[in-house]
């Protein structure tokens, strides 16, 4: 079993709240999904729509065909009529618009229902729920509960109320459609999940990492992180700080850092660009900082609510000067968790900026993930804060110990920050420990945090920074993971980020058609272990660079870290997201 | 306790031009934090870029050397990790009312309890002497040299309209009455800023000790400091060139961390991690 399901209206209407509802119901069921939203950058006005594909195995890309489609309003028809087929049920209301074409008419009198139970026009949507659970075979009253756990603040009252538009959605398909339902949602015993989105996972990843700062300036489509750790900041026991631009969200999170906390701070790419003189200030003055990026399309404001992987490049060059950084780029929900987390650790351990990005797709898309793989990540899960002055911590113990702390004779130790180490790091000390004091600087400095311009001062913090980048290469970098038969395989994708379901998908549909494909799927895209990345990709296989921008952004990246050039390409930058189908299309 | 002594919180040996009002607010700061019972371990301070900000090597403290103009959030941001430490921002008037403005203005508004100490001379002395935002109409400086179209930033009137609950002035020439204010300042529970009158001896020819011993006066013992109208009214005469000293403005109301309640019985820095997550993976169920 797998579908999907459509439901679209004007903005303003409750579409997103309504498609999430679904979702959560689908995945209550057993079922998992992935959805996807597509919006104008409009609060009124427009036309939201919005898709869940349902399947009884994981699934991370999107359907090419609907086999439900719920129009609250004439446009969702003709936007989406394309996608339907032979057997597709269409809902709609005769009140609203009249349907020529020969399909299957799922006729609901929304208007009528509306002025009888004397209800807001949003609350099609509740019929529109009522309606989709009896049309695809759920239970009722899972859809009840639901409604009345989002209702539940609001008291008796008004989930009553909300209740006798689903029942009067659920009963017009009972009573004139029961030949057309289709057994799809039929509740069925698995393992519990949870439906989130990429923004969610980041969410939950930093909560889990212990982050107790997370600055921010709404942007879409990051927003959803700061409304959700400024609804948690109270129970988990962080702040978040909505500051008045971007350059105070990052100096927050950055003086924050400084006096010892875990902080990060999330944006898209145009606040992030007001950010990288700051991200440099991190890379010298070696303060960790996490940074979150939801790409969309740009340049400058661009298309607000769509989607791209343009900004790749500029992150990784983020900031003047010369100095190190991190840029993680996960996949999907799970890797999103696992990412999120080890890079709070990777700032702390290695003192510098790490960039975890996403995108509009990742970041707004649910999809399910196993309530159990959350669970064993939590308990696995280890905060390391890396080399801290005077205190024993796991990184003490398997890096070369820091000279300061193997000379304990001396019982009052002076502090150098910026101490040269073998392994580029230094033993940091948190603001307020008594008999002690540092400046973090962004001049170029001493060992001892004082300002310097002598040559072989500068030489030898230039030399030290650096080292942090062969210890992270030898210790904590991962090889992109291979999916598929590589031996076996032709056909080689070469991809990152949220590319990965659809990548996964097309050689699933290749493989139908008896061809092997492997896919190496890059999710710590920067700094690259040149070697071993080199040997990956110059085998006599047929390369294919998949991404979400016109310039193929990774594939000018492996060439200037490796020396390797993918020549053919598939490359979409027209705000949507990739789908499977458009890859085999263009092998063949 | 040990009382601190003024070698505990010197540093290197300042590179200020003789005679620069510099010397008189670093001695103040000194002055002031030793006066409140602080050491350099029990302070965070930030500066800003400047000839101010080079005060980083000079002063012993737990200190960040920022960017120009962003000294403001980052001592919010550490303020906000541990709110039991006193926190200043040590910055000049391009740094805080020129590349940092936005910062300042919201730093008011939010009563974030950090102490900023501005360095206001007119000019921007470390890049050679141009003009600053407070510098007044028809200045001639290397960047206006027919003298500059803009009128001046006028420092009090604008944190006291943004929400600032202590506004003072000082001048560097009266160095005793500076480290008055500054340890008002610190000890102001909520934003606190401190206008610091500083010539400039090698670019500014106008604003000089003589230009400000004329035009300065202290507000007398009886100034009513709680009254915001009065305190708007003071902040207006240095449209006419006259320069009130002392505290023009201050009220107690809670500041940014005194509003969070899971601030309540710890600093976050100093919190026990959370643990309890099936209270957040439940609301994905």
């Amino acid at each position: 079993m797998n579908f999907t399901w459509k439901i679209g209206g004007e903005a303003g209407f409750g579409i997103m709240t309504t498609g999430t509802v679904f979702s959560k119901i689908a995945s209550r069921f057993g079922y998992h999904i992935f959805d996807y939203v597509e919006y104008p950058s409009l609060i009124r006005g427009g036309h939201n729509a919005y898709e869940v594909h349902v399947s009884e195995i994981e699934v991370s890309y999107l359907n090419p065909t609907i086999d439900v489609l719920v129009c609250l309003n004439k446009e969702t028809y003709e936007k989406h009529k394309a996608r339907l087929t032979s057997s597709s049920l269409v809902v709609f209301d005769r009140d609203e618009f009249e349907v020529k074409e020969d399909i299957k008419k799922i006729i609901i009198p929304f208007k009528k229902i509306l002025s009888d139970l004397k209800g807001q026009p949003v609350m099609k949507n509740t019929i529109a729920l009522g309606v989709s659970i009896g049309l695809l075979g759920g239970n009722i009253n899972e859809l009840i509960k639901m409604i009345s756990e989002q209702f539940i603040k609001k008291g008796e009252e008004v989930i009553n109320f909300n209740k006798q538009f689903v029942q009067a959605g659920y009963d017009e398909i009972k009573k004139n459609y029961s030949d057309k339902i289709l057994k799809y949602l039929i509740k069925k015993p698995d393992k519990e999940k949870l439906a989130m989105t990429g923004n969610d996972a980041f969410s939950l990843g930093s909560v889990i990492a212990d982050c107790r700062v997370y600055s921010a300036y709404p942007m879409t489509p990051s927003s959803s992180v700061l409304t959700n750790l400024a609804a948690w900041q109270e129970e988990v026991g962080m702040v978040t700080r909505h500051a008045e631009d971007e350059i105070s969200v990052i100096n927050t999170a950055i003086g924050a850092s400084y006096a010892g906390v875990r902080s990060a701070v999330g944006t898209s790419g145009g606040g992030f660009a007001l950010m990288v003189e700051s991200i440099s200030f991190a890379g010298i003055t070696e303060i960790p900082i996490v940074v979150f990026i939801a790409q969309r399309p740009g340049p400058a404001t661009g298309m607000p609510t769509w989607t791209e992987q343009g900004d790749l490049l500029f992150s990784v060059f983020s900031g003047h000067g010369e100095f190190q950084k991190v840029v993680l780029t996960p996949g999907d929900n799970e890797e999103m968790i696992e990412l999120t987390a080890k890079a709070y650790n990777l700032a702390d351990i290695y003192q510098l900026p790490v960039i975890v990005m996403s995108d509009m797709l990742l970041s707004e898309s649910h999809k399910t993930v196993s309530k159990k793989f959350v669970d064993d990540f939590i308990s696995k899960y280890k905060v390391d804060r890396g080399k801290l002055f005077g205190q024993d911590s796991s990184f003490v113990k398997t890096f070369p110990v820091a000279k300061a702390l193997r000379d304990k004779s001396e019982s009052k130790q002076k502090y150098l920050r910026y101490q040269i180490t073998d392994d580029g790091i230094s033993p940091r000390l948190i603001p307020g420990t008594p008999g002690y004091f540092y400046q973090a600087n962004s001049y170029e400095h001493v060992e001892d945090g004082h300002t310097t311009e002598e040559a072989q001062s500068r030489i030898d913090q230039v030399d030290k920074r650096a080292r942090k980048w062969a210890t992270y290469l030898s210790h904590d970098f991962a090889m992109p993971k291979v999916y598929g038969d590589l031996e076996k395989s032709e056909i080689v994708f070469v991809s990152w980020g949220s590319n990965k379901g659809a990548v996964l998908q097309a050689q699933k549909l290749l493989f139908e058609k008896g061809t092997f494909s492997a896919f190496i799927h890059f999710n710590h895209i920067y700094p690259l272990d040149k070697e071993k990345v080199t040997a990956l990709l110059n085998q006599n296989k047929r390369y294919i660079l998949v991404e979400n921008n016109s310039w193929g952004q990774f594939g000018k990246l492996l060439t200037m870290e490796t020396g390797v050039e993918i020549k053919e390409k598939f490359l979409k930058y027209d705000g949507r997201p990739i789908w499977a189908e458009e890859i085999v299309a263009k092998l063949t | 306790m040990n009382v601190s002594t003024i070698q505990d919180f010197s540093g290197y040996n300042p590179t200020w031009c003789p005679g620069c009002g510099d010397w008189g607010i670093g001695v103040a700061i000194k002055q002031a934090l030793i006066q409140l019972g602080l050491n350099p371990s029990r302070v965070a301070a930030v500066f800003g870029i400047g000839c101010s900000g080079n005060m980083n090597d000079f002063l012993n403290a737990y200190a960040i050397h920022s960017l120009h103009g962003r000294a403001i959030p980052n001592a919010i941001g550490i303020k906000i990790a541990n709110h039991q430490l006193p926190v200043l921002a040590i910055v000049g008037d391009g740094d805080c009312y020129g590349e940092g403005g936005n910062h300042l203005i919201h730093a008011c508004r939010g009563n974030h309890d950090i102490t900023v100490i501005v360095h206001d001379n007119g000019v921007y002395g470390l890049t050679t002497g141009q003009v600053s935002p407070t510098a007044q109409k028809g200045f001639k400086s290397k960047s206006t040299p027919s003298g500059i179209l803009e009128t001046p930033i006028n420092p009090l009137a604008l944190t006291l309209t943004s929400g600032a609950t202590f506004v003072a002035q000082g001048f560097a020439g009266d160095v005793l009455h500076i480290i008055s204010m500054i340890k008002a300042g610190i000890e102001h529970k909520g934003f606190s800023i401190v206008n610091i009158l500083q010539p400039c001896v090698t670019f500014n020819k106008i604003n000089t000790y003589q230009y400000y011993l004329q035009r300065t006066y202290k507000l007398d013992a009886n100034y009513k400091k709680d009254d915001f109208k009065t305190a708007v009214q003071k902040s207006l005469e240095m449209n006419e060139e006259k320069f009130p000293l002392g505290v023009i403005y201050q009220v107690v109301k809670p500041s940014f961390t005194d509003q969070l309640p899971q601030l309540k019985e710890q600093t976050l820095v100093n919190k026990k991690r959370f643990t309890d997550f099936s209270k957040l993976t439940k609301l994905f169920i």
